[in-house]
């Protein structure tokens, strides 16, 4: 076993793994974090689509295409849309953006999939009295919506939003489909490169633990923040 | 001030409002009472559209605001056929016209309904700053001479589920003041306090009302009916049974539906 960590560490440090292996973590976050920006905005798009009262046939239209969307998204595996947007999607529009944006676009696209559903119940959570105030004052429906019903939405999803943000960041070990080089790839190619892979892979799993811990305290901390305006 | 004619309203099969007119003229303080589920919550919210009234017309300070009947309007009848675009166009034009409408028309609701998310302060500044009725810092002057008329003024940075539920409907009236209302509706304003406190919200209506502000109150304390109202209205089943000033309302009252009710609550 000493020996395998003697290689382990000689491939790590003196052979400067170390620097891959941030660059893949880097990547890892960036894809993540960014990647659930974009899904924040694309699912409170989504679930504003499928809220707002059917009165016209644009907003049945607009609710339509949120359930296509979600469907289409929820409907696949990622590694699948990763692929499509990849060698189908962009090369048929001929679009060429950096490897890494389309890890982001993939995830982000993806993640807003899932966000929508959790906003939607976020904001159907939010009392109606809420959005009957806001528009008794004579603001209208998007103000409304901006200030007071979607804050206390997100709010209330936090806990269910850090859930989709951690399964996010874990689901991004697939990038390398892609040729991207995230943490799974980075600790791959020490593996290969030195055939032991024992040390390498039980290391890659301890590292995402930690990240997942970290995040996981991070939106307790967010949680506590958010409910300083609660009863306690 | 308002006007309500013939006014319809169905939820579902079920007809809730059956062709209500009445009007509140300006400085009046109208007192709405009734069985509950008779219609008198939907009544004030067709007022201020929260509620859509399915026939029939409000009008505010002369103006038209309902449109339910647009599509009735001679106008957009080209050569016998509906101008839709034009009808379109009118619509659009009357959405923004019921948000410049409510910002008339102040409401207060049985359960508050401050906004959770902002503080005292920001629950009253919020509406007059968004929608460019004050500055940020005159909402503020106004917020805070409120806030000191009712006495709350150290709460002023306190989140609404810091407040008592007598606080909490003061507030929800004085965020209505705020935007220097025409006109202030009230449903059942007390009747989700705990008795204690209902007189300190009562104590404030009475105080708006010394002050001449146009009232129109749905409640159950035939006290403050027979002392502040100019005029009380009876709702039975979907339309007023009764209307009559309270000494003659209470007094005297006719219709058999309000003889029986009254000897109910009184
Ligand atoms: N949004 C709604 N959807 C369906 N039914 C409603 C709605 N609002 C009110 N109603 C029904 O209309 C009737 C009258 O309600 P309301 O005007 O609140 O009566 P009141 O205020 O006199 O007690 C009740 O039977 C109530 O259940
Ligand atoms: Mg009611």
């Amino acid at each position: 076993m000493s020996a395998a960590w003697d290689v382990f560490y000689r491939q790590m440090i003196p052979l400067e793994g170390y620097k891959k292996v941030l660059e893949g973590l880097g990547n890892t976050a960036l894809i993540a974090i960014v990647g659930l920006l974009i899904g924040m905005v694309i699912g409170c798009l989504l679930a504003t689509c499928k809220i707002l009262p059917k009165s016209s046939f644009a907003v049945k239209l607009l609710s339509g295409f949120s359930d296509f969307y979600v469907a289409i998204f929820r409907g696949t595996p990622m590694v699948v849309q990763l692929l499509l947007i990849h060698f189908v999607l962009l090369p048929i529009m001929g679009v060429q953006i950096p490897i890494i944006l389309e890890a982001i676009l993939a995830f982000g696209l993806n993640s807003g999939a899932y966000v929508s559903e959790i906003m939607r119940g976020g904001i159907l959570s939010v009392d109606i009295g809420q959005t009957e105030a806001g528009r008794a004052l004579g603001l209208n429906y998007g103000q409304t919506m901006l200030r007071i019903v979607l804050p206390q939405a997100i709010k209330n999803v936090v806990p269910t939003l850090g859930n989709e943000f951690i399964a996010l960041l874990k689901e991004t070990s697939v990038v390398s489909f892609i040729t991207v080089v995230d943490l799974t790839k980075a600790f791959q190619n020490i593996a290969n490169s030195t055939y032991e892979y024992i040390i390498p892979y039980i290391v890659l799993a301890l590292v995402y633990l930690v990240l997942v811990l970290a995040v996981t305290g991070v939106i307790k901390l967010i949680e506590r923040r958010l409910r300083a305006g609660d009863r306690r | 001030m308002i006007d309500v004619k013939n006014v319809y309203k169905s939820f579902g099969k079920k007809e809730i409002l059956k062709g209500i007119s009445c009007s509140i003229e300006q400085g009046e303080r109208v007192v709405i009472i009734g069985p509950s589920g008779s219609g008198k919550s939907t009544l004030l919210r067709c007022m201020n559209l929260l509620e859509t009234p399915d026939k029939g017309e409000i009008w505010l300070d002369g103006s038209l605001i309902t449109s339910a009947d647009a599509a009735l309007h001679k106008e957009f009848f080209v050569d016998g056929k509906l101008n839709k675009k034009q009808l379109k166009s009118f619509e659009r034009e009357m959405s923004i016209n019921i948000n410049l409408a409510r910002q008339q028309m102040g409401m207060v609701f049985q359960h508050f309904n401050l906004f959770n998310n902002l503080t005292v302060m920001q629950n009253m500044t919020l509406a007059p700053v968004m929608l460019k009725v004050k500055t940020k810092a005159e909402a503020e002057e106004r917020a805070l001479e409120l806030l000191d008329r009712i006495g709350l003024l150290d709460k002023k940075n306190e989140y609404p589920s810091k407040l008592s539920g007598g606080q909490k409907q003061r507030v929800a009236i004085i965020r209505a003041l705020a935007m220097d209302p025409k006109v202030m509706l009230f449903d059942e304003p007390t009747s989700a306090l705990d008795p204690e406190m209902v007189g300190e919200v009562l104590d404030l209506m009475k105080d708006l009302a010394k002050d001449g502000m146009t009232m129109v109150v749905v409640t159950h304390e035939m006290g403050f009916a027979r002392e502040v109202a100019d005029r009380v209205l009876f709702v039975n089943e979907g339309v007023i049974a009764e209307e009559a000033p309270p000494a003659e309302f209470f007094g005297n009252p006719q219709h058999p539906r309000l003889v029986q009710f009254l000897q109910k609550v009184l």
